[in-house]
């Protein structure tokens, strides 16, 4: 009994065919996993080990580096704030507190009902739109308050 | 006269990403002439007379880059681009994949010809959703109209561009992490030597390039590696560059001039000058938040590679941060530590404590526990730091550091001695 | 004085470097800090292990070399022909102290509770090149302690400086795989995965590699400080692989074991059963003096512990009994067991005194198999000596021979039986009732087994670790275990009391040491010719066999 979906098995072994070394499909895997499943609990990395051929503690360490790997759900809205210098000079600070008020959560917490996750962030590389944020796959830039509050309100 | 884009000349038109757009205004002419008149060694000797160096942070001469390739070719070749960007302040990689991804791709098959490699890889950052897509989208194009794939425009030669996304790490930039990543690991950067030119991906010769220096190998298909080095400062700092400017102007932006424009003209012209009238300059980062700060009093520099080296910074990713007088210079220390604490790979014992023990020190001076000696100390333990790492993740701590406190020392020891801000600067937090 | 100029290389494979403007000429492909060792200069380091792959992360290798900008790290850079080194300037000294700064910032302040103080290179270094005191005054970074990685293994992830040698080990040499790298920066913690703890058969080898006191082993934590430990030279006895290996002692007792560097045999790896084989001495019962029971038929043999003797007294009634058997039954029914667990000078008197001077007809050896040979070190041959018993006798393992004379011993053809470092009764081969039907069963073993609970006359026989003696390994290749222990009450090596014995029925060999019966044998079996314990060495030699 495979822990993801049939297709998402299929999908992995057609990303080991296409690179030229298998290993290179395990971050692509783990992708597709988040995917599928919202995060990458431990029966996933232990088969995605087994699909790769590396160690269950090999994925668990590859999952812990990167930060857009979720061993654990995060919220359905991913609220990640850029609080690095170029946001920064730019009043990042006051986002993350609104939003935190806002959501009633603090920085790194899930709302109860699981709607809102909120986190600081380094830099998104859009530094012109500053402060900004990107929600799940989003961004948004040229932040106030009022603004801050429009796009919860569109989410809610 | 006004200054005629090049790398940005398609952006700002509709559908500037689509391939259509980009075939009307010109585009593939130049894959077009080089697949039919040179052969890959006389294009690389084009890009080493074009004077192209690396614009992704090095600034390392892209040609001779290309010439450590070993001449043997019983292991497969292979191109990565580095479309990492994360260098804090920087965003013009992200402008050019989004907006003209075609410029870029163009160059990458350019690039993959002249070293002869069949294989090459398109590293981008994981949180860049819409670039990825649009990438992905222009690679479709490029297949389907013979730019891509097997025996490209007639010519026999194949390529194959995978595309591959990161996880969320910027040391994933460094060239040799990125191997790494690509290869399905954790980003730890490798010792050099080997250089990846001779050990790469997979143990092979792999060339690593930025996005924009790949779009500029497009601009030297064109029209020639003799025109191209006549643009910038030639000999040594030629062809057009992207500028970004964020931080306290105006027009926070990406920018396009020659390389070497002054920096105040960048800042007080392009970008508009600074958002607040009544708060003059007081610092800018001129390449990316690695790079030494300069005082408002250094900013009469050219943006170029050599001129700001020999003012005690470098050009980086030219990613230009402005900070005006209501800027806290030990705040914005700390913001940029606490980056660099949060980046650390963690593989060698220099950065990984090093980083910890620089946030921990600004943190107790940021609430008013400064004690004597931890200006003195900051500066010599950037200095323990610094040329002592596997990577340039140690100076890229290093030298904000060490130039934010000595550059600043008054302001530092000031917050030390009295426990607060001289500046009383909030705004900004 | 001019500049010294670096050495012409003697050979083609051969280059020529200055270290500290001394002269040094290493085979190519040497590294710069293997060629200062060719010179006994320590260039320092942590995450270098000879027998691991360079990992260039700990930065403490780092020397200057003429001609690069940059500090080279010494374990990764490759000497070059003309290569001029200096490990001994103010920007390499500098660095140092730097290292060992950023080491300790996060380190805790265990050294009166860690078992590495003693052998750690923290404590060494800081001595040599750090400060001596420390800037930092902020609050360290926080990790689990005495977490147990597996059954043998435990961490500490605040003394742990990330070197990765662990991880290494297990992905290059173990292959098991079980550790881990987690999370990044100053809050990298290595580990294992959730349900998948450390548990493959080297586990303790990760303590031998850690630098520090990250990794201990769980039987040795707290035990001992290692300035009091006595190392020992010997070879391990738990298999046919014949590892070398130290056995620390401290008040007549071995407190752990740890891999000697033999890198025709073991490299720098022991396994598990074997670094703990040791504990066996303390966990099986012994006896001291020779157990003599009354006269056959006088009762059960298992009733009630039979009095203790003099050595004397056990060896003249072992002599009697079998004396007794020969003249009732003839030679033929007398038979022995005689265990590959023994050395080679055991199993020589076993030969002169059971077999040619008693005229016992039939010895036989039992095999002890278990398993599969594995990828690394560790062979399904349990004992560490078939190889010796081939070639000095009785003859190589024979399951069928034994199971002969256990038969006859069942059908009451043999009844005597001499049982020399064999426990048949513990291991169900003979029964209680074939026992009891024995006129005489003779044992000489170590420890009180139940064959030697059931002999009419037991001996006891030096241990592991406390007699000097020769094993031939599977390879052939000749080795000496040392005596690192004197054990307690009258206790000979296996060898004098075959001697003792044979003496009472007229072998005139005498043989005052270990090491005679050992030139005895250089002497008379061709493939041992030209060795004595001398010419054994630390490290053994390969005997002449095809």
């Amino acid at each position: 009994m495979i822990p993801v979906h049939p297709e998402t098995d299929r999908r992995i072994d057609e990303l080991k065919a296409g690179f030229p070394h298998a290993g290179s499909a395990l971050l692509p895997a783990l992708y597709l996993i988040q995917e599928e499943k919202g995060s990458i609990p431990e029966e996933a990395m232990v088969y995605v080990a087994e699909k790769i051929g590396v160690s269950p503690a090999f994925v668990a360490g590859v999952v812990s580096f990167y930060t857009l790997f979720h061993p654990r759900p995060v919220g359905r809205h991913h609220i990640q704030v850029c609080r690095t210098l170029p946001c920064a000079l730019r009043g990042c600070g006051e986002i993350l507190a609104h939003l935190s008020k806002r959501l009633g959560i603090k920085e790194g917490e899930t709302t109860p009902d699981g709607r809102f996750s909120l986190v600081a962030v380094e830099c998104l590389g859009a530094c012109d739109t500053a402060p900004m944020m990107q929600i799940n796959d989003q961004e948004h830039g040229h932040l106030d308050r009022a603004k801050v509050d429009a796009i919860l309100e569109s989410l809610r | 006269m006004a200054y005629e884009p090049l790398l940005l000349r398609n952006v700002g038109k509709p559908g500037s990403e689509t391939i259509d757009v980009y075939l009307a205004s010109g585009g593939y002419q130049g894959l077009r002439r080089v697949v039919k008149e040179f052969a890959p060694e006389k294009f690389v000797e084009e890009v080493k007379a074009a004077g192209l160096r690396g614009r992704g942070g090095a600034g390392f001469p892209t040609g001779m880059k290309w010439g450590f390739l070993p001449k043997t070719k019983d292991r497969p070749r292979y191109l990565c681009v580095n479309a990492d960007e994360s260098e804090p302040g920087t965003f013009k990689d992200r402008l050019l994949i989004e907006k003209d991804p075609h410029l870029v791709l163009e160059g990458i098959i350019l690039s993959a010809f002249a070293i002869e490699c069949h294989t090459a890889f398109f590293y981008i950052r994981g949180e860049f959703h819409t670039g990825y897509r649009t990438f992905a989208k222009a690679i479709e194009e490029a297949r389907a109209k013979g730019f891509l794939g097997k025996n490209i425009l007639g010519s026999g030669y194949d390529l194959d561009l995978i595309l591959y996304r990161g996880a969320g790490a910027y040391i994933c930039g460094e060239e040799t992490a990125l191997l790494e990543s690509l290869e399905g690991k954790r980003g730890l950067p490798r010792i050099k030597p080997p250089f990846p030119a001779v050990v790469g991906l997979y143990g092979c010769p792999t060339i690593i390039n930025n996005v924009e220096t790949l779009a500029n190998v497009t601009l030297i298909a064109e029209r020639g590696a003799s025109w191209y080095a006549g643009l910038g400062r030639p000999p040594k700092n030629t062809g057009p560059k992207l500028y970004c400017v964020s931080g306290h102007v105006k027009r926070p932006g990406v920018y396009e001039a020659p390389l070497g424009i002054p920096l105040m003209e960048l800042i007080q012209e392009r970008a508009g000058g600074l958002v607040h009238p009544d708060r003059p300059l007081k610092a800018v980062v001129p390449g990316g938040s690695s790079m030494r700060v300069l005082p408002a009093t250094k900013c009469d520099v050219l943006m170029d590679f050599d001129s700001l080296i020999a003012a005690g910074s470098m050009l980086g990713s030219a990613g230009v941060i402005v900070m005006d007088s209501g800027t806290c210079m030990v705040w914005a220390l700390l913001s940029l530590a606490r980056f660099y604490a949060h980046e650390s790979c963690g593989q060698c014992t220099p950065c990984r404590e090093g980083t910890g023990w620089f946030v921990k020190v600004l943190e107790r001076i940021e609430r008013g526990e400064g004690r004597p000696g931890d200006v003195d100390l900051l500066i010599d333990v950037a200095s323990r730091v610094e040329g002592n790492t596997i990577c340039p993740f140690g100076e890229a701590i290093a030298w904000p550091v060490d130039s934010y406190a000595r550059v600043f020392r008054e302001e530092f020891e000031d917050h030390v001695a009295h426990g607060t801000c001289p500046i009383g600067a909030t705004a900004a937090r | 004085m001019p500049d010294p100029t670096p050495p012409a290389p003697n050979a083609p494979d051969q280059v020529g470097i200055l270290i500290d403007g001394r002269p040094v000429v290493v085979t190519k492909g040497a590294t710069v800090l293997q060629a200062a060792e060719t010179i006994g200069l320590e260039i320092p380091h942590y995450c270098y292990h000879p027998g691991l792959s360079i990992a260039g992360n700990c930065r403490m290798c780092l020397v200057e070399i003429e001609k690069m900008p940059k500090l080279q790290i010494g374990c990764a850079t490759v000497a070059s022909q003309g290569m001029v080194v200096q490990s001994t300037t103010e920007r390499v000294r500098r660095t140092r102290e730097g290292i060992m700064e950023f080491l300790l910032i996060n380190h805790p302040l265990d050294c009166p509770i860690c078992d590495q103080a003693g052998e750690c290179r923290l404590q060494q270094y800081e001595a040599a090149y750090g400060a001596g005191f420390s800037r930092f005054t902020e609050e360290k970074v926080h990790f689990p302690k005495r977490v147990a990685l597996g059954r043998h293994v435990v961490f500490d992830a605040e003394r742990c400086i990330k070197c990765t040698c662990c991880i290494r080990f297990c992905d290059e040499v173990s292959g098991s795989h079980e550790l881990g790298l987690f999370q990044r920066g100053d809050h990298s913690i290595i580990g294992t995965f959730p349900g998948r703890p450390l548990d493959d058969a080297y586990s303790g080898c990760t303590v031998d590699v850690c630098p520090v006191g990250a990794l201990t082993l769980k039987e040795f934590r707290f035990k001992a400080r290692v300035w009091f430990l006595k190392d020992v030279p010997s070879v391990c006895g738990g298999c046919a692989r014949g590892c070398s290996v130290n056995l620390a002692t401290y008040r007549n007792a071995i407190h752990r074991i740890t891999p000697r560097v033999n890198m025709d045999v073991n490299r720098h790896w022991i396994c598990d059963a074997g670094r703990l084989s040791h504990r066996a001495l303390d966990e099986r019962p012994r006896f001291e003096s020779p157990r003599v029971r009354p006269a056959p038929g006088a009762g059960p043999a298992g009733g009630g512990p039979p009095p203790d003797v003099a050595h004397d007294r056990g060896i003249d009634a072992a002599a009697d009994l079998l004396r007794a058997v020969k003249e009732r039954a003839g030679a033929g029914g007398l038979a022995a067991l005689v265990s590959a667990r023994l050395t080679v000078e055991d199993l020589r008197l076993a030969v002169r005194a059971l077999a040619e001077t008693i005229g016992i007809p039939r010895l036989a050896v039992p095999p002890h198999e278990e398993g599969e040979d594995d990828h690394l070190l560790i062979r399904k041959d349990r004992t560490p000596n078939v190889r010796g018993a081939a070639l000095v006798g009785p003859g190589a393992p024979h399951a069928g021979r034994v199971r002969e004379i256990l038969d006859d011993v069942t059908a009451g053809r043999v009844k005597g039986l001499v049982v020399v470092g064999e426990d048949p009764v513990g291991e169900g081969l003979l029964a209680a009732e074939a026992v009891r039907s024995l006129q005489a069963l003779v044992v000489i073993d170590w420890w009180r087994s139940p064959t030697v609970e059931a002999a009419h006359v037991a001996i006891p026989s030096c241990g592991y670790g406390e007699f000097e003696g020769v094993f031939v390994s599977f390879e052939g290749r000749a080795q000496r275990a040392r005596a690192a222990l004197k054990p307690r009450g009258h206790v000979d090596p296996v060898w004098r009391i075959l001697q003792d014995l044979g003496h009472r029925f007229g072998l005139a060999a005498t043989y005052p040491s270990a090491s005679a019966v050992f030139d005895e044998v250089a002497a008379s079996v061709p493939a041992f010719a030209g060795l004595s314990y001398r010419a054994l060495g630390s490290l053994g030699a390969a005997l002449k066999v095809t």
